[in-house]
């Protein structure tokens, strides 16, 4: 697939009650890439995934995005029921359907959980829940907010796998992590 | 997202969130159950002073059916994600108005009615009661989740404060309405009025509601 640009950040700055959070931030994202925004606690690294989401504006500069861009995400909080069942859950996200979700299921071990409320899994678990949603739908950015928090060592692996798999499919990728991953991919450094 | 996937989502959560929907109109049905047990009225009496008891029983039951409506979708971060994939927050709060009003609207509206039969009151009235009450608990509905958009984080109370001036006029209309049913005179122009308003605030306010959960999700 050629390269084409998915998202471009130019010289952007924010700041919260006059007080800079970051400057001068510029990048680009073609497809077939990924980005680890890496940074201390505070340096603005979920503020960064937001103003690309769209969510907030920045301060200063511009974000040019590729025309008609489709954006997977998964921030801090899940975007889950937790009192609903898992399977009504997958339905929410129109996952039900989908030929891949029992594969899925069963790698993550989640295939005799589908009748159990989610607020009765643990963290881990409604993680996984949530992540399905970025493996199986087709976007052409994926952006994730730390989504190697509260997975455990192999999960993490498999989730890696998958995002490389992803971006060589052609989508491109933008997370935050305080870990290392085994995702192939460009870091920017907000410190 | 299409409409219907909308409407199919905003269905499974209420569906399965039985006291949200199943609460309020059990309070209505306790507050019309009780009308006639505890006020000592004379059976006329007690049907001509029904219809103000009604209409500020469906005010109430309303806002406490919008109580924390779009708190959930806030807290889990749904609104954050549907904003972030391209979805319409527009049409989301419209179809969250619209499938709470069938789920507690509509009931609290024939039981309403019905209950305004068993007050002693005609068939007849209950006939031009309930479009009445159908209209005014959709407004109603749109007013209260127009505060709770407004007092998202801040709790309830500041978005029924906010509400009330809005409320008032409505009253005052439904007021006028049930002289116009009890003594069967120009019914139809208090309906039409309702009707003009409803039509008005029913595709204005969503949008005025998305915009202020932007700016909160901000």
């Amino acid at each position: 697939m050629q390269n084409s640009l998915l998202i471009k950040a130019d010289n952007l700055s924010y700041k919260i009650n006059e007080s800079k959070l970051f400057s001068g931030i510029s990048f680009a994202l073609n497809n077939n890439e990924a980005l680890h925004i890496i940074g201390s606690n505070g340096s603005g690294k979920s503020t960064l995934i937001r103003i690309l989401g769209g969510i907030s504006e920045p301060s200063k500069g511009n974000i040019i995005k590729k025309e008609d861009l489709t954006i997977s995400y998964l921030g801090h909080k899940n975007a889950l029921k937790s009192y609903l069942s898992v399977r009504d859950n997958l339905d929410l996200l129109d996952l039900m359907d989908n030929k891949q979700i029992d594969n899925l299921l069963a790698e993550f071990d989640l295939t005799n959980k589908l009748d159990v409320t989610l607020g009765n899994l643990s963290f881990g678990q409604q993680k996984k829940i949530a992540l399905l949603r970025i493996f199986i739908n087709e976007a052409d950015l994926i952006l994730l907010d730390e989504p190697f928090v509260g997975l455990d060592i192999e999960m993490c692996e498999i989730l890696s796998d998958h995002l490389n798999k992803k971006v060589e499919e052609g989508s491109g990728l933008i997370f935050t992590s305080h870990i290392a991953s085994g995702i192939r991919a460009n870091n920017f450094n907000l410190d | 997202m299409k409409v219907k996937q909308s409407l199919k989502h905003e269905l499974i959560k209420l569906l399965k969130k039985t006291r949200a929907w199943l609460g309020p109109i059990l309070v209505f049905i306790l507050i019309m159950v009780a009308y006639p047990l505890t006020v000592e009225l004379t059976n006329q009496s007690l049907a001509d002073a029904f219809f103000p008891v009604l209409f500020i029983s469906c005010l109430m039951v309303m806002m406490l059916a919008t109580e924390g409506i779009f708190l959930e979708d806030y807290e889990d971060g749904s609104l954050e994600h549907l904003l972030i994939t391209g979805g319409s927050i527009y049409q989301s709060v419209f179809i969250k108005i619209l499938v709470h009003w069938c789920f507690i609207g509509v009931p609290v509206s024939i039981f309403g009615a019905l209950f305004n039969i068993g007050v002693g009151n005609t068939v007849n009235s209950s006939i031009l009661l309930l479009p009445s009450l159908l209209v005014s608990t959709y407004i109603f509905l749109i007013l209260f989740c127009f505060g709770n958009s407004l007092s998202l984080t801040k709790g309830s109370v500041l978005g029924t404060l906010i509400t009330m001036p809005l409320l008032l006029p409505m009253l005052v209309i439904l007021g006028k309405l049930t002289t116009a049913i009890m003594f069967n005179i120009n019914y139809f122009g208090f309906l039409i009025l309702l009707f003009g308003i409803l039509s008005i605030i029913m595709f204005i306010f969503p949008a005025i509601i998305s915009k202020i959960i932007k700016t909160h999700l901000e």
